[in-house]
């Protein structure tokens, strides 16, 4: 094992990049070009005051402002969040289990949460900072250990490194036909797990501290974060095997897999429902705020923002709905109906871990004032170009990597025998 | 027989050479579950020591957050900011001298705005705690302390920033903040009662806990600042604040030279950039060198009161011994120094109480 082997599986991630069909290439060039069309609009216009002492710009070009300090893509960096938590689930499962099924699959979670942590990073640090060139020297030189956002900073920047690292290895090895060697595999899951966990109660902790938002203050924020996480991100996990079965060849997951995370879909819904129903009961029985009856009023009937009750109760709604749907036996047997789960579990996350859980806590704000807040094109632009990067991170990783699985894993030989499990589809 | 065969199995073992691993195992999870087992069995006061949260004021040269930068340094910043501003004003001079005629009232007034200008960086005095405080029954929702304010504090003229709110709420449940409005256009109303809100200095401000670069501190004469050159623009403290004393630069800020407040302190009214938060700061460039903040100069009711809390003769502890004071939100757990109190007299009076209003505004108050 000498370092030219290291360097070697270093060029192939980056060789792989470039080498695809035609699909691919469209695909990469049109993520680029949205990609550069969010920088163009967060460089040369939100930004341009800073970067270019323009006296056009500013982000005062976004929906928000002093009432509502935070927007769009503090919303996104909530959701994302919890995606790139729950991707370790299946390292961490994988290696202590030593289950076959799941190690051929855990190195597609590590991918997701380095996608989803830089377009965490991305959209806090870049996006909403209004100064990131002070930020990039004052945050490691001048941090304040009171603050919560530090503490994310420095969680999400270790959890990125480790999840690198943990991918970078497993191509290397898996490249080879070799199985990962022990003294990766415990010092990995000693520390992933807990920064997995970490990232999102510390996401959470950031909102339920603050005495000034009353419908965040409930110590059930950062669990039902965490709750919620452990529903999106394997559904997202399941959606991307699902496609990759589809594009690629030869690659096959049995549907007993699906099943097992059809499992964690529905026990993180059913966990993330129960605490939105705990929540409820406290603000319309009892509660004696009127700040928080206020807010609470604003997220559940959309008194001023319809569009935040539309918003919590597709959370609800397609949450019960995955719920339900994932009890019926007959859609464990096809890989379609447990996609499908999949889908409906994403978008009732998406609609309530993003805008839904932000907003209320600033309508009203804290002196009663009610600006309702509707994100600008400028800030769909720039999320947009924020998501096409993660996107184009994750396919560029991806590839080598489940290409890497495939050899250690699909050898001629067993590939034949996993097929009887695809006929259940 | 059981045992004997597991013996068995051990010779085995040490026969070939080999370690019962699965025994190790057991063994090693049994010490770990005796250690955890034992913990209610330490001695208590032994575990209290142990966890005692450790104190960061201690390592921090101030309670909370606290700048890095030493009083000198405070100093060289300001030298140069000053600097670059009396280029910016002469440049601009120039430009209005041109526009108005060299002998005109306004280029006098930009010459002599940029002779006077200064950045100051006076630290605090020692044994001074400064608090504020408002009589409700007084204020008549005029807004000048609003006005003044902005024109102290070179605040930018083109984002319609205002440190102070004044809110209009129903005399009954006034302190339910949720009834109130601040749009209101005409005042003052016999059944409403005014309320300015503006930077409480809070004794434990959420804002100083959660800057992420320390940008925002409490100075030891209880003077919450900002530092403009450090604020990264995250908007974590606008979240944090309970009062909604915060103000962000959405845009470039904007200011005709010849609004321009030539006394200017680093940490208070010293122009703003984009993207930086700012507030108020009891006029730091005022009362640091003894004076009293422009709202409480300018207010034409003399509802405001400003003083040193550590003064047993200062006009806020009088205040506190004749009418008691009270602060909003209390529940917040901030500890505001910006009290409310409802003095003797009432402007406007109320009805049928017309004669002695006189008596009252005068600020006799006496029966």
């Amino acid at each position: 094992m000498s370092w030219k082997d290291w360097w070697d599986t270093f060029v192939i991630i980056i060789k792989d990049g470039f080498k695809g069909s035609k699909r691919y290439y469209l695909a990469m060039v049109g993520l680029t070009l949205i990609f550069l069309y969010g920088f163009y609009l967060w460089f040369f216009i939100q930004h341009a005051p800073v970067f270019l002492h323009t006296d056009y710009g500013g982000l005062a070009l976004t929906g928000m402002n002093d009432s509502d300090p935070w927007g769009l893509y503090i919303a996104f960096f909530i959701y994302w969040v919890g995606v790139a938590a729950a991707g370790i689930a299946f390292g961490v499962a994988a290696y202590i289990f030593q289950d076959k099924e799941l190690l051929k699959i855990a190195v597609l979670g590590e991918v997701q949460a380095v996608a989803a942590l830089i377009i965490v990073l991305a959209l806090v640090g870049f996006a909403d900072l209004g100064r990131p060139i002070r930020a990039m020297f004052e945050l490691p030189f001048l941090p304040n250990l009171h603050s919560m956002l530090d503490w994310d900073f420095i969680v999400i920047s270790t959890y990125l490194t480790i999840n690198l690292v943990a991918v970078y290895v497993t191509i290397h090895y898996y490249r080879q036909d070799k199985p990962l060697p022990k003294k990766f595999i415990i010092p990995y899951i000693v520390l992933a797990a807990p920064f997995a966990i970490g990232i999102h109660t510390v996401t959470g902790f950031i909102f339920q501290a603050l005495r000034a938002r009353p419908i965040w203050n409930t110590s059930l924020l950062a669990p039902s974060f965490v709750a919620t996480a452990l529903a999106a991100g394997p559904a997202m996990v399941l959606l991307a095997i699902y496609l990759a079965e589809r594009y690629i060849d030869g690659f096959s997951v049995s549907a007993e897999m699906y099943k097992k995370i059809i499992y964690i879909i529905a026990g993180g819904l059913i966990v993330g429902l129960y605490f939105t129903f705990s929540d409820a009961q406290e603000i319309f029985w009892y509660t004696t705020e009127p700040m928080k009856w206020a807010q609470a009023r604003n997220l559940f009937y959309g008194l001023h923002l319809p569009y935040l009750a539309v918003l919590e109760w597709i959370w609800i709604s397609f949450a019960v709905a995955a719920v339900l749907l994932s009890f019926i036996p007959s859609t464990h047997r096809s890989k379609g109906a447990m996609a499908f789960i999949a889908i409906l579990t994403i978008i009732a996350v998406t609609s309530e871990k993003t805008l839904a859980t932000l907003v209320p806590g600033f309508t009203p704000s804290t002196l009663g004032e009610i600006r309702p807040y509707h994100p600008t094109p400028i800030e769909y632009g720039i999320a947009l170009g924020v998501h096409a990067l993660g996107i184009m991170i994750y396919l560029w990783l991806a590839r080598p990597a489940i290409k890497a699985v495939m050899t250690h894993y699909f050898k001629p030989g067993i590939k034949t025998a996993t097929v009887p499990e695809n006929s259940a589809h | 027989m059981n045992r004997d065969v597991k013996n068995d199995n051990n010779k085995d073992a040490m026969n070939n050479g080999k370690i019962d691993e699965k025994r190790r195992d057991v063994l090693k999870l049994m010490a770990v579950g005796a250690a955890i087992t034992s913990i209610p069995l330490v001695d208590k006061e032994k575990l209290m020591k142990v966890l005692k949260p450790v104190k960061l004021e201690g390592m921090l040269d101030y309670p909370l957050g606290g700048p890095s930068d030493s009083q000198s340094a405070l100093e060289k910043r300001a030298k140069k900011k000053e600097a670059k501003l009396k280029k910016w004003c002469q440049k601009e001079a120039r430009k209005v001298c041109e526009k108005y005629g060299e002998s005109s009232e306004e280029c006098k007034l930009v010459k002599q705005k940029c002779k006077l200008l200064v950045v100051k960086a006076t630290p605090p005095k020692k044994g001074v705690r400064y608090a504020m405080a408002l009589d409700l029954n007084k204020c008549i929702g005029c807004r000048r302390c609003v006005y003044a304010c902005v024109m102290e504090n070179n605040q930018a003229r083109n984002l319609h920033i205002e440190w102070i709110r004044v809110l209009e709420a129903n005399r009954m449940e006034f302190q339910d903040l949720l009834g109130s409005q601040w749009y209101y256009k005409e005042g003052p109303k016999k059944d409403k009662v005014y309320i300015p809100i503006a930077c409480m200095h809070c004794e434990k401000p959420p804002c100083v806990m959660v800057c992420p670069v320390r940008a925002t501190f409490k100075e030891p004469d209880g003077i919450v600042v900002i530092d403009y050159d450090r604020c990264i623009g995250c908007r974590y403290c606008e979240v944090a604040c309970p009062y909604g004393a915060r103000r962000f630069n959405w845009k470039k800020p904007y200011i005709p030279v010849l609004e321009l407040n030539p006394n200017m302190h680093i940490l208070g009214n010293v122009p703003r950039q984009i993207h930086v938060m700012e507030k108020c700061t009891w006029c730091i460039q005022r009362t640091r060198d003894g004076g009293v903040p422009a709202c409480v100069e300018v207010c034409p009711v003399g509802a405001r009161v400003f003083g040193n809390l550590n003064d047993p003769n200062s006009p806020i502890r009088r205040i506190a011994e004749e009418y008691g004071l009270f602060v909003l939100k209390p529940d917040a757990g901030t500890h505001p120094k910006f009290f409310y109190f409802f003095g003797p007299a009432r402007t406007p009076p109320r009805e049928g109480a017309a004669s002695t209003s006189k008596e009252a505004q005068n600020g006799g108050g006496s029966k």
